[in-house]
């Protein structure tokens, strides 16, 4: 997870089932960009909170908050989520890029946080950069044009 | 004693994966040099165990475009093995195979899919029936997938799939030596934990 206050810019690259989020408070042009790869937490341990859905928000949020922001202003814009590879039988790969939507749609509901735009599913990697200034994201794939949201 | 994550491997074990990764890999060279009817032979393979990030960067950066074959294996053993094809060895098979190289991986057109995905999965056939020889076990192989985008994702597959088990991939590498041009090539082998403590168990490395 990333943070930083004003006009910068992050970025998390190559996202495939992974999910990117980009938080922002535009009060006070807070934003940051979370990288998660799987729907719940179930290590025993807890040693990589960051790495889940359901902890990796609830931390990031813990950390915008003890920075000053709000969650009533807060909004989130999430893009990744695809399908990598397609298994003939469909016995195959259980579909964590589906789950992980699912599970990052329920927790933001939870947490009240408002989902302002997405770019999720299908099957093509995404490289997401986010404008912590302006609010503004945007998603590179290859052979793609770029998607500002 | 039961592994918990790769981690925890003695160097006894890892020497063991380390064999493995060669015979398998020498195997594959030999698959694909039947297949390409040229003499392929192999440098030394190069087995390493290593966390997400220094696997993307070894192979070339999260952003770079290749081409990947993905098997899933189940049976005595679980877990995914990836061929991760480089332009330039997609390019001594389509050449040899097909007559006709590519300059981008956006001249892919279904014929030169279907060959890549054919010698992925010979080569990853050849791996895996060496180390299955080798421990005495079965394992079955699903029909092969491919895909052509960021290796970064690519390669966050086997690491989701089993990311709850273990931050760390082991990876075989070695470059092909071809018409006197050697090629980088890589295979990923990523077995569960459970199957990988039953492998080193049969090959009686582990000291239990």
């Amino acid at each position: 997870m990333k943070m930083t206050q004003g006009e910068n810019v992050l970025v998390t690259y190559a996202l495939g089932s992974c999910i990117g989020l980009c938080f922002h408070d535009p009060r006070l042009k807070l934003g940051a960009l979370l990288h998660i790869m799987l729907p719940i937490n179930m290590e025993t341990g807890r040693t990589h909170p960051l790495k889940y859905a359901d902890t990796g928000i609830r931390e990031t949020l813990r950390q915008m908050e003890a920075k000053g922001a709000m969650r009533s202003r807060m909004t989130v814009k999430i893009a990744g989520g695809a399908k990598m590879f397609e298994i003939a039988g469909g016995s195959g790969l259980g579909n964590i890029g589906q789950r992980n939507i699912e599970s990052v749609n329920a927790i933001l509901k939870r947490e009240n946080i408002r989902l302002l735009g997405q770019e999720v599913g299908g099957k093509v990697a995404r490289t997401l950069f986010f404008d912590v200034g302006s609010g503004q994201a945007c998603v590179r794939s290859y052979g793609q044009k770029d998607i500002f949201f | 004693m039961t592994i918990k994550n790769y981690e925890q491997m003695s160097s006894l074990e890892i020497d063991t994966l380390r064999e493995i990764g060669s015979i398998g890999t020498g195997n594959a060279a030999t698959a694909l040099s039947q297949m390409l009817g040229k003499e392929v032979r192999i440098t030394l393979p190069e087995v390493r165990i290593m966390g997400y990030n220094e696997a993307i960067e070894w192979i070339g950066g999260p952003e770079a475009v290749t081409a990947g074959v993905l098997v899933k294996m189940s049976g005595d053993m679980g877990g995914i093995m990836l061929s991760v094809q480089k332009l330039e060895l997609v390019n001594i098979i389509l050449e040899t195979m097909l007559g006709k190289g590519i300059q981008s991986y956006e001249e892919l057109a279904e014929l030169e899919q279907s060959a890549l995905i054919e010698i992925g999965n010979i080569m990853i056939s050849a791996f895996v029936t060496a180390l299955s020889g080798l421990a005495g076990i079965n394992v079955n192989l699903t029909v092969p997938a491919f895909a052509v985008d960021m290796q970064g994702a690519i390669l966050a597959v086997p690491m989701a799939e089993y990311g709850g088990m273990s931050d760390y991939l082991m990876t075989i590498g070695g470059n092909f030596v071809c018409d006197g041009k050697e090629v980088p090539s890589h295979l990923m082998l990523s077995p569960d934990l459970r199957s990988l403590n039953f492998l080193l168990r049969k090959l009686g490395v582990s000291n239990e």
